[in-house]
């Protein structure tokens, strides 16, 4: 990893700032009219000719060309006729012209299709019947509509023989069906900055891999599966699990990070089969991490499917209403009054959940509402009163627009793999300049390490020196301070964001106005902006009560120290992590694939994820459980379904069911929130180090613990332990039960 | 201001408002928000105090006291004193959750 950030500096310096690849998208410029088909079209120019096409609604076939990459040229499958070009151009490395008139539809273009279909096929095995890809292969689509009848090959040598690469638990090779299309390259390098996968060799001998025989160590892996046009990369963890036509597809949200990416889960029966990327260019553009896409196995292991109650040192299973008595009686017998009463929201719990938990344990006479993290039984540092103090107010989709970022106490390429695929697209495309204070990592970008504490970030405010990066954090016209969500879980939390909140006041101008909110909090649990846009935080005086019963709604990440052994504990969630173990009632919730509920990102962008699959045995949605428990501790609350529990959601605040929208707080209001962090009364800064929170990317949460994929990959990439098996042993190995 | 700040019972445990960005109706309770903010919080350090900004929403305060009982009351197109007084009334009524 030292290496890669050694190779990343050379070239850095080797193109400058402002253009580290080799091509870069062109500014928008005026408006060109050209004709397709004998259609008029108008698009900006600059544009490549086949998406000229696409906007004129002639579809052009293609396999190297991806909107989201750069553009290689190299398959020449999007061959177009072109008026007074002697030949047929590839549209996808032709810019648009004014005035051209362009042809799709054309003998000399079918001709040119064919031809380059025959080319790819006369390399390309005839085992689509084993083939992962069948029934989602461009390949095989494009053979059907624009390839030959019939075959002309009759070559005594046989095909190419290419041999397999091992890039580790999650990438599975079939290299003789690679049409060296070059997307995986172009996405390794662009997007998921692991610059050693590429080519090697020319015409036919040209072979994709990473030189040497290593994993491909990238959280954004998965992704070249879904570019490769063909089944040359498949998934090992889904290998010969299902066929595409059998699976139902349900858009939904994940849940396993705050950045809330849009997910299709497809499922066959009660069972998840794979976690695929839905399209939606604000959140995620086109891309998933691997936890996203592979910890759905670990639904199937350690679930709760049925309601337990502790006897002496072992768990019994109970039904529902024996369960529910049993709390009742728990809760009288600890004689909990007021704060006694504690609940602690988990990582997992959905927006619905919490509200009814809020609701119920205010009719409790309760304000202990805790969170699951460092520092949760107090109220926050960030407050929770205005938005902006505690929200991603740059906005995910805008912070390419920074020229300069300054990241303290957070690792985005862990804490929120999806920014951190858009911070490497602006430092290669735009040279964007990054700044850490914190531990270091090794990063998809270059960056400059200022320091690693709290005081290194008041100084580097107070006296910024002459370093690289300080002169231009001053000269920056659009400045981006991230604080890390690990940073309000120290001591220190307060102090930064003074720090912080006093720097950007004082810069108002660069970092406050309509266009840009240079002040950013990156969230990392998918339940926290929803906890706190709910107001689901403890006052001051109930975090120095001892409580007598407590409530963990999917907190598995607590300290055990925190929960004295004289309380009466329930746990609601769906898997038998951390908090089961501590728990005199287990109450079996559903995970997010099992219910239909709003999750709020750490823009404070609501989504509604949706039901894909059962919940299994006797689990169910978790806002019903605590809704079934009002009813049992007489506190009955005033929402029957889950429409009323929404309408209950807008009252709190309206942000949480204005979907797939983000509620942008206004200046004024941003304004005011930096003043009272300003204004804070708090200790010194200590010279205390920053620790990253999320130490295995791969095991972060109970879903993610349970996964077998995840654990894998934990092996391999966390640890660095994997020996690559010989593959083609393996083929055969796997033949033998396919 | 001070004199609201001073006069929330200590049984209101959480004051959320609705507001607009924008929009003209909102504009009495965003002045209200920024001109008390610091001394109603600086009074009642353990009020919570939500301010909740969403496009084109009517202006609404609401009030929670002890065991979850809520009240609210709209506060469209009122100015700052109006604003304040009206949540004044809403703090200090005697019939609560009844409004």
């Amino acid at each position: 990893m030292f290496a890669r950030s050694r190779f990343v500096a050379r070239r850095a310096i080797k193109f400058g700032s402002g253009s580290r690849t080799l091509s870069t998208t062109l500014p928008r410029r005026a408006d060109i009219t050209l004709t397709v088909d004998g259609k008029e079209v108008t698009v900006p120019q600059g544009t490549a000719l086949i998406q000229a096409c696409e906007a004129a609604g002639a579809t052009v076939p293609r396999f190297c060309y991806h909107d989201r990459l750069a553009i290689a040229g190299n398959c020449r499958m999007c061959l177009v006729e072109v008026e007074r070009s002697p030949k047929p151009v590839a549209s996808c490395a032709m810019p648009a012209m004014p005035g051209s008139k362009v042809f799709t539809n054309t003998p000399l273009v079918h001709k040119a299709r064919e031809g380059v279909m025959e080319f790819l096929l006369a390399n390309h095995p005839l085992d689509c019947a084993i083939c992962d890809q069948g029934g989602e292969c461009d390949l095989q689509d494009q053979s059907m509509r624009y390839g030959s009848d019939r075959t002309r090959f009759h070559e005594i040598t046989g095909k190419r023989a290419v041999e397999n690469k091992d890039l580790g638990p999650i990438v599975k090779t079939s290299m003789n069906r690679c049409i060296q299309c070059t997307r995986c390259v172009r996405f390794a390098n662009d997007v998921a900055g692991v610059e050693d996968l590429g080519t090697t060799g020319r015409g036919n001998d040209l072979q994709i891999g990473m030189y040497v025989e290593k994993v491909m160590d990238s959280e954004m892996s998965g992704n070249i599966i879904d570019l490769c046009p063909v089944g040359a990369l498949t998934s090992k963890p889904y290998a010969f699990q299902a066929r595409p036509w059998e699976l139902k597809k349900t858009e939904s949200i994940d849940v396993l990070d705050a950045v809330g990416s849009n997910i299709r889960i497809d499922s066959r029966g009660v069972q998840v089969m794979r976690i695929q990327p839905k399209i939606n260019d604000e959140v995620n553009e086109e891309w998933i991490n691997d936890k996203t896409r592979y910890a759905y196995d670990g639904l199937k292991y350690q679930r709760l499917t049925t309601p337990l109650v502790r006897e002496g040192d072992r768990f019994v299973p109970a039904t529902w209403e024996h369960a529910l008595e049993t709390i009742r009686h728990g809760l009288i017998n600890s004689g909990a009054k007021g704060d006694e009463i504690k609940a602690v929201a988990g990582h997992l719990a959905d927006t619905e959940s919490l509200t009814t938990l809020k609701d119920l344990f205010n009719k409790l006479g309760s304000e202990n509402l805790t969170l699951d993290q460092p520092f949760g039984d107090s109220p926050p540092a960030t407050g929770v009163d205005l938005r902006s103090n505690y929200l991603f107010n740059t906005g995910i989709e805008n912070i390419e627009e920074a020229d300069a970022v300054l990241l303290i106490g957070t690792n985005p390429r862990h804490e929120a793999a999806i920014i951190n695929t858009r911070f490497r697209k602006s430092f290669l495309r735009r040279g964007a300049n990054f700044g850490l204070i914190g531990e270091t990592f090794p990063s998809t970008f270059e960056l400059e390490h200022l320091g690693q504490s709290a005081k290194d970030a008041e100084t580097f405010f107070s006296k910024p020196g002459n370093g690289t990066f300080a002169k231009i954090w001053k000269e920056a016209k659009k400045p981006l301070i991230i604080v890390g969500s690990a940073v309000m879980e120290t001591k220190d939390g307060a102090a930064v964001l003074k720090a912080v909140s006093k720097h950007v006041l004082a810069n108002q101008a660069r970092f406050l106005n309509q266009e840009w909110n240079g002040f950013s909090i990156l969230q990392r649990a998918a339940s926290r902006a929803a906890a706190y846009d709910l107001g689901f935080t403890p006052s001051t005086t109930s975090s120095s009560v001892k409580p007598k019963f407590i409530y963990l709604l999917n907190a598995d990440e607590f300290d055990p120290t925190t929960i004295p052994s004289s309380s009466f504990v329930v746990y609601q969630g769906h898997h038998g992590d951390l908090g089961a173990q501590y728990a005199d009632v287990c109450l079996p919730g559903s995970a997010y694939t099992e219910k239909s509920t709003t999750w709020i990102n750490t823009e404070g962008r609501a989504q509604l994820g949706r039901t894909a699959v059962p919940p299994p045995g006797a689990s169910r949605e978790d806002w019903k459980i605590l809704r079934a428990l009002s009813e049992v501790l007489n506190q009955p609350l005033p929402y029957d379904d889950v429409l009323a529990l929404r309408d209950r959601m807008w009252d709190i605040s309206p942000t949480l069911v204005r979907y797939d929208s983000r509620e942008i707080p206004s200046v004024e209001l941003t304004k005011l929130g930096l003043q009272v962090l300003s204004e804070n009364k708090t200790s010194q800064a200590s010279g205390e180090k920053f620790k990253k929170p999320i130490e295995d990317f791969y095991r972060t949460d109970p879903i993610s613990r349970a996964s077998v994929t995840m654990a894998a990959c934990s092996k391999a990439f966390t640890k660095g332990d994997y020996v690559p098996a010989d593959v083609d042993e393996g083929a055969t190995a796997q033949a033998s039960y396919a | 201001m001070t004199t609201l700040a001073r006069s929330i019972p200590r049984t209101v445990k959480e004051i959320r408002f609705h507001l607009c960005q924008t929009s003209p109706a909102s504009r009495g309770v965003r002045q209200f928000i920024l001109s008390s903010y610091s001394g109603i919080k600086a009074s009642n350090p353990d009020l919570k105090f939500l301010v909740r900004e969403a496009a084109g929403v009517e202006p609404k305060a609401f009030v929670r006291w002890e065991r979850g009982v809520e009240s609210s009351t709209g506060l469209s197109g009122l100015n700052e004193k109006d604003v304040a007084s009206a949540l004044n009334q809403l703090v200090n009524q005697q019939t609560v959750g009844k409004a």
